[in-house]
């Protein structure tokens, strides 16, 4: 028999603050984390805003020692595991040990340490590095350092799918307790602002403001016009329920559904693309067994892309028919920008809180209605109401498709 | 070694891949060889002998999933673009390499050609991703959830990689030498390999010339170090008893294990007493080989070549053996099949990878009756 799986532990590390509380509340109030990015020289270039993670204080997370060791992201995801484990109220010695597993979603890791590493070797005598310099490289190295430092001997995984790793990471972790292979799993996402990642998508023409427009990350909006780079690091504690419920945990929300489905490749239409979206959610719900009326809530991929959020609306619409009007829908990269690997698990995380909180925070930056976007988009204010089943939706430009099912317990 | 110039280090010798030229041009890629040449081309030999390269009405593509492991990607010939444009301001990227390099453009090429709309999956698990792409894949299958995966797993042999393992003093100066007394490490490896994995029933349903089973698999972390293995193996026992477990085997079931088997010697030493440890008396008489010894570590893709080459000493009732062995070591005194391949029908075999900070995978493997 399958077993039932819940959130009992939220950690957070992002450009809306560091716990769970900062992070929902600042949503809640409409706070925009995006601003001019100082942590890149970019004045080369035409879009200068971002999602970046400031002021965070991995030392009383992580403790001093070693620290200047580890590279931004393992801080970021570091950070925000002790977050969780201490949220989820876990013993963090070596009692769980083989019943704990990692898996995390980062789409490109440290790569950008990487690249550093590389102009060491190149411009300096690669043996006369110290082994301590590539200490921290490896691109899976954020979540060897978590596994190290927690304990955790269950499993560790790291899943790069573009920007549904950490909703692929959550799915697959849901999966592991599911079939009984681990009762607790730290899942979620990790990645970091760094050039290499700016010009990635810069030189993809995705990013806001390369037509030199002021406003930027939009989504759904009709002057939409690409999205806003962002970092961080979104972790929860998956629990298996039985486990939870023994040791008193508090719990957030019940994981009940994984959907993935995939297009590779360049060449698919618009139409194409929107079918697999459909499948993905199709077989969230359908692994749910709920009733895709029951949905209260859409965490929406939407990141101010002018194609995909199209693509998103419409297939809503088409999936849900007339009810597609009436789904409220949030967009939380409105307020934080889109961060690739990590996206899904921000999201996912917003979802759980307004399950937990019964509250569904508003996408901010929406003043032009576009006219083929007809969803009940939750506009100006957030919204107080009662959210029994809460969908959480991820598309790569790449032709992943991730789509994960939570409901309240 | 030919893929850079390796003048300041100590260690000159690695286990490229030589001679290989892609008969096609893939669309939108770097004109070398990269990984993505690597995995296309194996890909496309696996497809081709399941059958499935050209009978597209066999299968349903939304059933038809990918898993691929890697640890760097297209770190490769990303680096060298840095070492040509290492001043100018856009470090070498261009549109190209900005659409190549993260790490899922594999699985994405790969379901360019080849079609397939099921679930998709990068692991980046260090050395052992391929064995992870392989245990995600196993899932999915035993669930229904798909018919057919693409498994594997691709690497290069970047200089950070190369780097990293030389400074960390791992790589072995003249040759890999697994279990020998006098082995000094490690040699660098590149390439890929890919299994294409179906159903039982979907696979005897359309008439598969069927290679072996996969009979489960086992994962553990060490939570000991970032570089180093637990020094008694206490996460690879956890993982080869998982797998045993999940395979419904004994020890005394399994007839070959191909080593993780590194060569160096922490890893060695590690891996024998884990052996020892899980498998009791039995560990004795199971030959277990390291074909590190022969072809490198392929990093991302070893454990999936190894995989591989577990399937093919099923079907072939050949065992491969560890070379450049010389000289016994008391630590290291399991039967390790050593210099020459035994010909020996089994019918279980098992498949170890330990990655950097104990990310440990093994699989199972069983001829299928």
């Amino acid at each position: 028999m399958k077993r039932r799986v819940v959130v009992t532990g939220i950690g957070i590390v992002s450009p809306l603050g560091f716990t769970k509380e900062d992070f929902w509340n600042n949503l809640i109030e409409g706070k925009s984390g995006i601003v001019p990015m100082t942590s890149l020289d970019l004045s080369p270039y035409t879009c200068k805003l971002g999602g970046e993670v400031r002021d965070l204080h991995p030392e009383i997370y992580l403790g001093n020692k070693g620290l200047k060791y580890l590279h931004k992201g393992t801080r970021f995801l570091g950070s925000a595991t002790k977050m969780a484990l201490d949220d989820a109220k876990l013993p963090q010695d070596s009692s769980l040990s083989d019943q704990i597993g990692v898996v995390i979603g980062s789409s490109l890791g440290n790569f950008s340490e990487t690249t550093d590493y590389f102009y060491e070797i190149i411009r300096n005598n690669p043996s006369e590095l110290s082994p301590m310099v590539s200490y921290d490289v490896a691109l899976n190295s954020s979540i060897n350092y978590v596994s190290v430092t927690f304990k955790i001997k269950g499993l560790a995984r790291t899943i790069s799918a573009g920007f549904t790793s950490s909703a692929d990471a959550i799915g697959n972790a849901y999966g592991i307790i599911q079939r009984d292979m681990a009762k607790v799993i730290v899942a979620g996402g990790v990645e970091q602002i760094s050039i290499d990642l700016y010009l990635i998508f810069y030189l993809r023409g995705l990013l806001s403001g390369l037509d030199g427009t002021k406003e930027a990350s939009l989504p759904f909006d009709n002057k939409r016009n690409g999205f806003v780079m962002s970092e961080g690091s979104y972790v929860v504690i998956l629990e298996e329920l039985q486990h939870a419920l023994d040791r008193g945990a508090p719990i957030y929300a019940e994981v009940r559904g994984f959907g993935n489905a995939f297009v590779g490749g360049k060449n698919y239409s618009k139409e194409e693309r929107a079918r697999r979206v459909e499948r993905a959610m199709y077989s969230a719900l359908e692994e749910a067994d709920i009733k895709k009326e029951t949905i209260d809530l859409i965490s929406a991929n939407a990141n101010g892309c002018k194609m995909q959020d199209a693509i998103e609306a419409q297939t809503i619409q088409s999936f849900y028919g007339s009810k597609g009007n009436d789904i409220p829908i949030s967009a939380i990269k409105s307020n934080m920008g889109e961060s690739y690997g990590a996206a899904g698990a921000a999201q996912f995380i917003s979802a759980v809180m307004s399950i937990h909180t019964g509250t569904i925070p508003h996408i901010i930056n929406h003043n032009e209605k576009d006219p083929k976007v007809n969803l009940n988009l939750i506009l100006q204010n957030p919204v107080r109401k009662e959210i029994q089943n809460a969908m959480v939706n991820t598309m790569d430009y790449d032709g992943n498709n991730s789509c994960l099912v939570i409901s309240k317990l | 070694m030919k893929s850079f110039d390796t003048s300041r280090y100590k260690v000159h010798r690695s286990c490229e891949v030589k001679d290989f030229h892609l008969d096609v041009e893939l669309e939108n890629q770097i004109k070398e060889n990269t990984i993505h040449k690597y995995v296309y081309y194996a890909a496309r030999e696996a497809l081709q002998e399941s059958g499935l390269l050209h009978d597209k009405s066999s299968f349903d593509k939304e059933r038809f999933g990918i898993a691929m492991g890697t640890l760097a990607a297209e770190l490769t010939p990303h680096e060298r673009l840095l070492r040509l444009h290492a001043s100018k301001k856009d470090n070498g990227f261009d549109k190209i390499v900005a659409a190549v390099y993260p790490p899922n453009s594999i699985t994405n090429i790969l379901a360019q050609y080849f079609h397939f709309e099921g679930p998709a999956m990068v692991s980046l698990n260090a050395c052992s991703s391929g064995n992870h792409a392989i245990a995600w894949a196993y899932d999915l299958l035993r669930e229904n959830k798909v018919d057919v995966v693409m498994v594997g797993g691709g690497d290069m042999i970047p200089q950070t990689e190369f780097t990293h393992f030389h400074n960390l003093k791992a790589l072995a100066p003249e040759h890999c030498q697994p279990f020998d007394k006098n082995r000094q490490g490690l040699m660098i490896g590149e390439g890929a390999g890919i299994l294409i994995m179906e159903r039982y029933e979907f696979a005897r349903k359309r008439g598969a010339v069927i290679i072996a089973e996969m009979a489960g698999y086992g994962l553990s972390c060490d939570g000991f170090h970032m570089t180093a293995p637990h020094p008694e193996g206490e996460g690879a026992v956890k993982c080869m008893g998982d797998a045993l477990k999940m395979a419904r085997l004994s020890p005394s079931d399994i007839g070959y294990i191909n080593a993780h088997g590194t060569g160096t010697p922490h890893n060695d030493k590690a891996e024998t007493i884990a052996i020892k440890h899980l498998f009791k008396d039995h560990a004795y008489t199971i030959p277990c080989s390291s074909t590190k010894s022969m072809i490198g570590h392929l990093m991302g893709a070893a454990s999936a070549v190894e995989s591989v080459i577990c399937c093919l000493a099923l079907r072939y009732g050949i065992l491969p053996p560890t070379i450049h062995y010389h000289t016994p070591d008391p630590e290291c005194d399991l039967d390790y099949l050593p210099n020459r391949a035994r010909e020996l029908t089994v019918q279980h075999v098992l498949n170890n990878s330990f990655a950097f900070g104990g990310n440990n995978a093994t699989t199972i493997f069983s001829k299928i009756e």
